[in-house]
């Protein structure tokens, strides 16, 4: 009984503390769940619409209020309406859970990006909250993050290996090979293209980083970083002309193709979130950030420079045409490996002569 | 990892109904056996049991994206047999209508090369661009893509008012476009990587395998029945056989485009050139007892139709040689020990068509 009132004591300071409050809104509604969602639809929506304009169709239309901007929804809905067939010899457990563990895994990144710093007070009515100015908009503060970001975004290819493999089909498992191929292989160059932002903010807290660049930007004088990183996150998130996992012509739907109903949408929305974090680490590690003029509020600029990125991936869609795998892998280990090492050898060349430059000294 | 044999069709996004059952070491295709006949409607034996000009209708099903040509060369053949002389004006609207059948035929092609390679957007241009040869049919014969047409002894109509002109003005269009795929497709570097040196074919591999039409032309073998053995009034008309160097599937998409060009400029010849006179000679309703074999060049390749009249109203036998079906061994030729994300590429640049091929 004791305990039981202890218990209760100190879950009343923790919400007079305005904590649970605090948690409550970063996690649902920004930078969490509510957040994501929404630029997953506004992402979906709008590769679909310029994509059509791009083929001389119109796209969606007719559902919701202008230029059918409520059809991923409606597709969503009628994903979840479907029936699960699970293939008879699949391994059912893994079959069921890999589509849900890797829209958590793409989703818990999210927790460790900071995505601005509240510039005035925030409270609520009678709810116990308190925001003051200084903090960040992130759900755990942590002076590693953008390595925890970079881990989590290694384990994905495991678990479409997984993924690949449970369904037991052959299109799954020739996709899933592709697949490990592919994101093994583009890891290196992405953190290779980190190595310079890094060495110049000193640290791996994503705070840390973004503030570094309040006289220049990372990208100004990491070129070749930025545009090995952005390549090589196209390749990790298998966009367009790298998506062969999905290579629709060859495999189907690659590893996917034996998922149903709403597993597949787990997968696509993980999909797209994962488009949406390399957007996102792109834009924190090169492009400042949430730091911009001071007419926006810094999390407009963050999402604003975030969301372009994400426009400029979706429209090179309607452009290119897919790599075959070997070229993919060639193109990794001789061209962007090398440009990216070239990268780190200019910022210590840089790094000696003139450390003001690089905002070091 | 031991070797899987994978099923590439006939329910497939990329094949049609064309199967090919892959033996696929990791991403590696160490054989191919293709499995065809999954299309299959007798078409031949249909044909035998209806008179010579019903018979026209079921025979154009065979293809139905270049459906002109297969109806073409039956007619061709009928009036071998038959012994009647076409008249001046129904060769020339043979030729326009044919030349537009392989431009909407190539374009189709087009779009399904583009997405063996994965754009989608060269998949919707050419379908897009398709509608204008279409609708152009649908203004002369009622019909979008089975006209039945072509009777022994020349066309059923006439062309109707302002078909010339609507015909010139889709044709500049055309041409225009056909610029725009060459940007947008056959100059862009992924294309080139994807499809150049991919399912390469030396001049005398391409001969012992007997390829027909574009795919061995892209070998840099001339062979063109419309300049070896001319019909219709081809043999009135100028136009170059275009050739590729290399023979890879580069080569053989190039040489595709080129004919289109060729075909605009055909098309515009015998629009200008088109004499007056009668439209259909009288033609009997039955065969005298013999034999015969012609060809035409469709837009596949060369299509063969042996006839065999017995004095009725029916042909005896009928037997289509069908430039798909020719084409088929070059894809188990070529596909040995290559990536998977050649297969595609190299069925669409050889333009399997499975119907054709079944018939």
């Amino acid at each position: 009984m004791v305990g039981l009132e202890s218990l209760t004591l100190q879950l009343w300071q923790l919400w007079q503390s305005g904590y649970l409050t605090e948690l409550f809104i970063k996690v649902i509604i920004f930078p969490g769940l509510v957040h994501i969602s929404l630029v997953v639809l506004l992402a979906v929506w709008f590769e679909r619409k310029v994509n059509a304009r791009i083929h001389l169709r119109v796209g969606p239309y007719h559902v919701g209020p202008v230029m059918g901007f409520f059809q991923p929804i409606a597709d969503f809905v009628k994903l979840i309406g479907k029936e699960l067939i699970v293939p008879e010899k699949a391994h059912k457990l893994l079959y069921k859970t890999a589509p849900i563990s890797a829209l958590a895994l793409s989703t818990l990144s999210f927790a460790f990006i900071p995505f601005g710093v509240i510039g005035s007070e925030m409270s609520l009515p009678f709810i116990p909250f308190h925001l003051s100015p200084g903090e960040y908009w992130v759900v755990y503060y942590s002076n590693i993050s953008l390595l925890i970001v970079i881990l989590l975004f290694s384990v994905r290819p495991f678990i479409i290996i997984a993924a690949g493999w449970a369904c037991r089909s052959k299109y799954c498992t020739v996709g899933a090979l592709r697949t490990a191929f592919q994101l093994l292989a583009y890891e290196v160059p992405l953190l290779v293209a980190i190595v310079g932002v890094v060495m110049v903010a000193g640290s791996f807290d994503l705070v840390a980083i973004i503030e570094s660049q309040s006289s220049i930007w990372h990208g100004v004088f990491q070129p070749l970083g930025l545009a090995v990183f952005f390549v090589a996150m196209m390749a990790e998130v298998s966009r367009r002309p790298f998506d062969l996992p999905h290579a629709e012509q060859e495999l189907v739907y690659g590893w996917a193709t034996e998922y149903p109903g709403v597993l597949y949408g787990c997968f696509m929305m993980a999909e797209y979130v994962d488009l949406y974090l390399g957007a996102v680490l792109m834009t924190a590690l090169f492009l400042g950030g949430w730091l911009g003029p001071a007419f926006l509020p810094p999390i407009a600029w963050f999402l604003l420079k975030a969301g372009i990125i994400v426009c400029i991936v979706t429209l090179l869609r309607g452009v290119f045409p897919r790599v075959r795998i070997d070229q993919l892998l060639d193109a990794g280990w001789t061209y962007l490996i090398p440009l990216a090492l070239i990268q780190v050898l200019i910022i210590l060349g840089l790094a000696h002569v003139a450390p003001g430059l690089l905002g070091l000294a | 990892m031991p070797v899987m044999r994978v099923k590439f069709g006939p329910q497939h996004p990329i094949s049609g109904h064309l199967c090919l059952a892959l033996d696929v070491d990791g991403d590696v295709v160490v054989n191919i056996e293709p499995d065809i006949g999954y299309t299959h409607r007798g078409l031949e034996k249909i044909a035998e049991n209806r008179n010579y000009v019903q018979a026209v209708p079921p025979l154009e099903r065979a293809n139905i994206v270049d459906s002109v040509h297969m109806v073409l060369g039956y007619v061709e053949a009928v009036e071998e047999l038959m012994g009647v002389e076409v008249p001046e004006r129904a060769k020339f609207i043979r030729v326009i209508m044919a030349e537009m059948s392989r431009i909407a035929s190539h374009l189709y092609w087009l779009c399904l090369m583009a997405v063996a390679v994965g754009l989608e957007t060269m998949l919707m241009w050419p379908i897009n661009d398709r509608e204008l040869l279409l609708d152009l049919f649908e203004m002369y014969t009622g019909a979008r893509i089975t006209h039945s047409f072509f009777i022994p002894g020349g066309v059923r109509r006439d062309l109707p008012q302002g078909f010339k002109e609507q015909t010139f003005r889709a044709l500049s269009y055309l041409e225009q476009r056909l610029g725009d795929y060459d940007r947008m497709l056959y100059q862009s570097y992924t294309f080139k990587i994807r499809t150049q040196g991919v399912g390469k074919l030396k001049p005398q591999e391409a001969i012992k395998l007997g390829l027909v039409g574009p795919s061995i032309r892209g070998s840099g073998v001339k062979v063109d029945v419309r300049k070896d053995e001319p019909y219709a009034a081809y043999d009135q008309l100028e136009f170059t056989v275009p050739t590729g160097k290399v023979g890879d599937s580069y080569d053989r998409s190039v040489v595709r485009l080129r004919e289109m060009e060729q075909s605009i400029s055909l098309i515009r010849q015998a629009l200008e050139r088109l004499p007056s006179g009668p439209i259909k000679a009288p033609a009997p309703s039955s065969a005298p007892k013999g034999e015969t074999y012609s060809r035409v060049e469709s837009a596949r390749g060369e299509l063969g139709y042996y006839l065999v009249g017995d004095g009725t109203t029916r042909p005896y036998r009928l037997k289509i040689s069908s430039p798909s079906f020719r084409n088929l061994p070059a894809m188990g030729y070529l596909s040995k020990n290559v990536p998977f994300a050649d297969i595609p590429v190299i069925l669409w640049s050889l333009d399997l068509w499975p119907l054709d091929m079944d018939r």
